[in-house]
């Protein structure tokens, strides 16, 4: 299980301690990795999963037995959520955050005046059920779910939205009708289709050309456009590095680091500078 | 994954029995011995010499030589040409390439090497290079390469790395279309391109050493695989794709818009208002990239109504909030400070403090810039606009040597100046107790005398305590050091602009500031503007007694910039001794004529021939009368004992770039002689390789650049190999006041030239030429007492052209296929070098002969000598190859290229608007047939000034007939006809006056 690194993950996390037993969240932890759930979805706002429980004699259990576990947050209205998108779609600072993948510090803010929250708040926030026998709610595989999902909203915050009822088709709707959320509305559409194809060649393969049949002799050996001239090195006194991977945000979704991962390549990038004689 | 194999073509066959081995190359030994001694390359492993099998050109059973061994192949040797494989012996380049190939480039440029770059290799050098350069700049991301061998097996991910710039992608796109096809034989380019791109980046990024420390956090993840040499092994296998498409998310999001915005961000400081002192504004605003003069402030496009947003929107394009939106999102990402700004729907700016509004000033703004964005700052903060701190230096009114070198006008390179010095901010003196006051000010920007000021205040206590050591006793430099000390942009001295010194100093850095003389007594023309600025130059220069280079382009006008400037002098001053002027023997003729045409009066003598006086006491009474002595730098150097004999008033040494070589007998001679004032002129530009321009330095100012080794070690070497800006821009500035050099292109030069600019190339006939010309003059001397009518005109004409035949090369007259070598005509001599020099500019020429056997040899000269692209429209060449040809030359992405036509073929009807030089090789008598030449180049398309170079030699029929056309020119245009046929109405006597040789212009070196 690796830690969460988001503040809205962490925010997530820290309302369900608080009403919590530690040891109970303690040995859920162990539940929030893939080979315990062995499948989840988030649906009509609800994060449900199947969970591979343990065999307990004391309970009469002699097979391991899959769990069916699910969390939900209380749902905001559809009214509501059109007054919430107006706000956020008009604030540049939510817009551009929400751009680069991040949760804005204060999303809060426009919900407060409702007198709603995003994240959870307290135990009426949360409605939980689990299929096994543990009468105690929230049971540990409630608790490693919560986990898992804090993870997941570390890669991605617009989970919670999803979450509190607005699906991801309404969320890009509402949005294209504030000033300022097309913008976003229009990148997270471009953003869910992604294909993926393997590749047969770790390098580019260079084009094999047949032998031309007639041997042009000038056209061997030289070209017919010249070579730009040789230029000195432009000075580059304010060079600032990995700024291309500044570009994509803190935590990609394959960056299970703790160090965001601008940091960790400018580490790399240095390193590598750093053998120039060698290149 | 490919690899780079270097061989190399000698011109001298090899015997071998192997079949289809190369004939002519360096074999695996000689190439080991070349790396080592001449290219400096240590350990070779014996593995990295091995064989490879190349399709050559071949022609009759024999590999066809390169273009770069300059052997001369006939047309049809070439169209016999096929493909055949050959073995060749070559080096593989194991590590570091990029670097390998650097160092190998420097020695074959710089280093004076017989071998030279072949194109395949130049192309290799400037793709690596450039790619070393994104290295440098971070423009390359991890990447994830996925394999699966089949539907059931895991997927396999691999970590890599990729270019993603698009200074990577134009960079694929310009080399794709520059790489010739021996640079990779039987690959396509860009794919072949990408797969170097990518291999280099590979073998770079693996060479990476990881901090152990680092290694242990970031173990897992791909960097430590990806940060090592490639294995083979994948990083990660898993059973589905998930991995490879959050990669490919995050890839696109680094990506972003993908194309290049239409607009950019800007981000502008404004300083306090004084309503609002406290209260610095920082203002977003966009640019229009098609339309710099189109930018507006985010507060205005937001006050606008939708409808009006349109028009911004054509130039900003239509994803124009989105792309801004995330421009300023990332913006926030580097300074976070700017979320403040973005809480609304409209952001426009937010406000600063002075601390903050300092940082941004000093890091901020150039993090952002860095990052794309455009960032205004106030003026006072701007490098032109800032107020620095600095010391500023007066000569001293008293003590000895500096008023005995203000008697003479002068300061001289090694003379001392006593200096005083005053504390200064922003030009404005500063008391010291108030100096005190603002180093001790609590916040780095402060309000001085009513404007904002930035203080380095460890610098500014450095000068307080400078000043206090020196204030009151003052220090003494020379010229050399105060240059020296004042060269550096951000140097903690300034001269103190009331002093002479400043406005001396001023002239020196900025030639532009120099008043212009006027046309001085005596000079029989006008000056353009540039030039009279060209002679007040050598004259300042002169009056500081220091020395100078004048470096303008060809064809503005260097000799008489010199001639006038002589003149000058002699209106100033009582008569001096000579001056000793060295140049190349072909020019020696041009230069005593040119003189003999501006300024009559001046005296010269050409010291040249086997009758030239040797004795010193004799040698030295001949220049009692003279003003100009001209000699040719081999008998500089065979006659250097009577040369130094005498004090020179000054010696110009005109096509400089003959001393280049420090170590040649020759420079060292010509250092040896004493003259007051020396001069060089050249017109290549020296200061592209260091080692010439050091040498003429070494001539002009000795010591002003070092030591050879130090200058190699602190300029010759970073600059050339390195290519490090600083030093370039140090070096720049300390040359400066020393070379003027104009160019063609410069606008203000453009206005003071007309459109055509003609020259004449006088020429001198070399010894072989004048024997034949002498025996074809008394042949022909007899033969027309005999003849009469139809006959005596044919011999006229017939001996008219035999003379200009042999004017031009004695191999065109005798037809002999004798060698075509510069060494037998000064006027082949000529040419070949202005064409150097022009094609060294970047310049195209025409070169118009009237004689079809000459243009050929002329064309495989200059391709052979120049290496230079060069075509030869003739009257036989066929329609399409003419078309073909034409097409090429005035194609402007292919390289400068040398024209070669014949009068009667290439003088009407086409365009050659690429050249901007005319030579006419040889005269046509009728001017009107030579203009219509000329307007090949100088037609509708040409933008820039047209020089037409005209070559006549000296003492022969083609100077008089030139005098005949200039007089008669001057009576009626048109008076002589369109052919030669008015000149055999001569008689008799005339006729023989005309061809008469004048034995004084004939030179041999």
């Amino acid at each position: 299980m690796q830690a969460i690194r988001t503040w809205w993950g962490q925010r997530f996390m820290q309302a369900l301690e608080r009403f919590t037993d530690p040891a109970r969240l303690a040995r859920g932890r162990s539940y929030a990795n893939s080979n315990r759930i062995k499948s989840w979805q988030l649906k009509d706002g609800v994060m449900s999963a199947k969970i591979r429980g343990n065999t307990n004699p004391y309970y009469g259990v002699y097979k391991e037995p899959t769990y069916e576990t699910a969390i939900s947050l209380k749902i905001i209205s559809n009214d509501d959520w059109e007054l919430l998108i107006r706000q956020l779609g008009s604030r540049a600072s939510f817009v551009s955050r929400l751009l680069l993948n991040e949760m804005p510090d204060n999303i809060e803010t426009p919900f407060e005046a409702l007198d709603l929250h995003l994240l959870p708040h307290n135990a009426k926030d949360f409605k939980t059920r689990c299929s096994c026998p543990d009468y105690e709610n929230p049971c540990k595989h409630v608790a490693g779910l919560c986990y898992f999902l804090a993870s997941q909203l570390d890669q991605d915050p617009f989970l919670l939205f999803e979450l509190r009822g607005l699906s991801p088709h309404d969320l890009l709707n509402k949005l294209k009708q504030t000033p300022l959320g097309k913008a976003l509305a229009q990148v997270r559409g471009q953003e869910r289709v992604s294909v993926f194809t393997p590749v047969e060649s770790y390098f580019t393969r260079p084009l094999a050309l047949d032998q031309p049949l007639a041997c042009d002799y000038k056209a061997f050996w030289e070209c017919h456009k010249r070579l730009p001239e040789d230029r000195v090195n432009p000075a580059t006194t304010h060079f600032i590095p990995a700024l291309l991977i500044k570009k994509g945000g803190d935590f990609p979704d394959f960056w299970k680091q703790a160090m965001p991962f601008p940091a960790a390549m400018e580490g790399a990038y240095e390193a590598i500078r750093k053998k120039s004689k060698a290149w | 994954m490919g690899g780079f194999r270097l061989w190399i073509e000698t011109p001298d066959s090899a015997k071998t029995k192997k079949q289809n081995l190369h004939p002519r190359h360096f074999n695996s030994e000689s190439l080991d011995k070349w790396l080592k001694n001449c290219a400096g390359l240590k350990a070779i492993a014996p593995s990295q010499f091995d064989q490879q099998v190349l399709m050559l050109p071949t022609a009759q059973g024999q590999p066809l030589p390169c273009p770069e061994l300059m052997i001369e192949m006939a047309d049809d040797l070439l169209d016999q040409a096929e493909w055949s494989a050959w073995t060749v012996d070559c080096y593989r380049l194991a590590d570091s390439p990029i670097n390998v190939i650097n160092e190998l480039h420097y020695r074959l440029i710089f280093q004076g090497d017989e071998i030279r770059p072949g194109q395949d290799f130049l192309f290799w050098y400037y793709y690596t290079q450039s790619l070393k350069t994104l290295l440098q700049n971070d423009q390359f991301i991890p990447a994830l390469r996925c394999r699966k061998e089949s539907q059931k097996s895991p997927y396999e991910f691999h970590a890599t790395w990729e270019f993603l710039s698009e200074e990577y992608e134009t960079l694929l796109t310009e080399a794709s279309e520059r790489m010739p096809a021996s640079a990779a034989p039987g690959f396509e380019a860009v794919s072949l391109l990408r797969h170097c791109a990518e291999v280099l980046l590979r073998k770079a990024t693996g060479q990476a050493k990881l901090t152990q420390a680092y290694q242990q956090k970031m173990a897992g993840t791909f960097l430590p695989d990806a940060c090592s040499p490639l294995t083979g092994k994948p990083w990660y296998t898993s059973i589905d794709s998930t991995l490879g498409e959050q990669w490919i998310k995050w890839r696109r999001r680094v990506v972003g818009g993908g194309a290049e915005r239409p607009f950019q961000l800007a981000l502008q400081l404004h300083e306090p208002t004084s309503e609002k002192p406290e209260q610095w504004q920082l203002v977003f605003l966009v640019w229009s990239r098609q339309d710099p003069s189109l930018q507006t402030p985010l507060a205005d496009y937001w006050a606008l109504k939708n409808q009006s947003r349109d028009y911004l929107l054509k130039a900003f394009g239509q994803d124009f909030e989105a792309l801004l939106l995330a421009d300023l999102g990332q913006a926030a990402g580097i300074y976070p400070a700017l979320w403040s700004a973005l809480d609304s729907a409209e952001p426009t700016g937010m406000t600063l403090e002075l601390d903050q509004a300092f940082a941004f000033l000093t890091e901020t703004a150039w993090i952002l810039e860095g990052a794309g964005y455009r960032v205004i700052v106030p003026a006072w903060w701007t490098p032109q606009g800032r107020r620095r701190a600095k010391l500023r230096m007066r000569s001293a009114p008293s003590g000895k040597k500096a008023s005995s070198a203000a008697k003479r006008k002068g300061l001289s390179m090694d003379e001392l100046l006593a200096y005083r010095y005053d504390l200064t901010l922003g030009g404005e003196t500063v008391a010291p107790d108030e100096w005190a006051q603002l180093v001790a000010a609590k916040t780095p920007l402060v309000q001085f005398r009513g404007q904002w000021v930035a203080l380095d205040k460890e610098r500014m206590a450095e000068m307080l305590d400078f000043w206090k050591q020196q204030g009151e006793v003052g220090d003494s430099l020379d010229m050399q050091a105060l240059l020296q000390r004042t060269v550096a942009e951000d140097s903690d001295f300034e001269i103190d602009p009331d002093d002479a010194l400043a406005a001396m100093l001023a002239n020196l850095r900025d030639h532009s500031q120099l008043e212009a003389v006027e046309d001085p007594p005596g000079l029989h023309a006008q000056l353009r503007e540039y030039q009279k600025r060209g002679v007040a130059w050598l004259a300042f220069l002169d009056s500081l007694d220091l020395c100078g280079c004048l470096a303008d382009d060809m064809g503005l006008g260097k000799t008489i910039q010199v001639i006038a400037r002589l003149l000058h002098e002699q209106s100033q001053q009582d008569r001096q001794p000579p001056t000793l002027l060295i140049a190349p023997t072909s020019v020696l003729g041009n230069w005593q004529k040119e003189i003999e045409r501006f300024a009559p009066q001046l005296q010269t003598l050409i010291h040249h021939g086997a009758n030239r006086c040797k004795d010193v006491k004799l040698f030295s009474e001949d220049l009692l009368d003279k003003d100009v002595i001209i000699v040719s730098y081999s008998l500089a150097l065979r006659d250097a004992a009577l040369l130094s004999a005498v004090r020179w008033h000054r010696i110009v040494l005109d096509e400089a770039q003959n001393i280049k070589n420090p170590e040649a007998k020759q420079t060292k001679a010509i250092l040896k002689l004493d003259a007051r004032f020396r001069l060089a002129l050249t017109g290549t530009p020296v200061e592209n390789r260091l080692l010439d321009l050091w040498s003429i330095f070494n001539f002009l100012n000795p010591g002003y650049l070092g030591k050879q080794a130090g200058f190699r070690k602190h300029f010759e070497t970073p600059i050339q190999r390195d290519r490090d800006p600083v030093k370039s821009a140090h070096l720049k500035r300390l040359v400066e006041p020393f070379i003027l050099r104009r160019v063609k292109t410069d606008p203000t030069i453009i206005k003071d030239l007309p459109d055509k600019v003609e020259n004449k190339q006088y020429c001198n006939l070399s010894r072989e030429q004048a024997s034949l010309y002498e025996a074809v003059v008394r042949d022909v001397e007899t033969q027309l007492e005999e003849s009469e009518g139809i006959q005596r005109q044919g011999l006229m004409l017939s001996t008219l052209m035999k003379l200009k035949q042999i004017c031009n090369h004695p191999s065109q007259f005798l037809q002999d296929n004798s060698p075509f070598e510069a060494n037998r005509s000064h006027k082949l001599e000529r040419l070949s070098d202005m064409l150097t020099e022009m094609l060294s500019e970047g310049e195209s020429a025409l070169v118009f002969t009237q004689f079809t056997e000459i243009g050929s040899q002329l064309e495989r000269y200059l391709k052979t000598h120049l290496n230079c692209q060069t075509y030869y429209l003739h009257g036989g060449t066929s329609r399409a190859k003419r078309e073909q040809m034409i097409s090429q030359f005035q194609d402007a992405d292919s390289p400068p290229a040398v024209f070669v036509l014949s009068l009667k073929a290439g003088g009407v009807g086409i365009t050659l608007t690429r050249a901007n030089h005319v030579f006419h090789f040889d005269r046509w008598w009728n001017p009107a047939v030579e203009d219509q030449a000329t307007d090949r180049a100088f037609r509708i398309g040409q933008t820039r000034n047209v020089f037409v170079h005209k070559f006549l030699t000296l003492g022969t029929l083609e100077e008089r007939i030139d005098q005949m056309i200039e007089e008669k020119k001057q009576v009626a245009g048109a008076i002589v006809g369109s052919d030669e046929s008015w000149l055999t109405k001569l008689d008799n006597e005339a006729f023989r006056q005309l061809i008469a040789l004048n034995r004084t212009a004939i030179f041999d070196d």
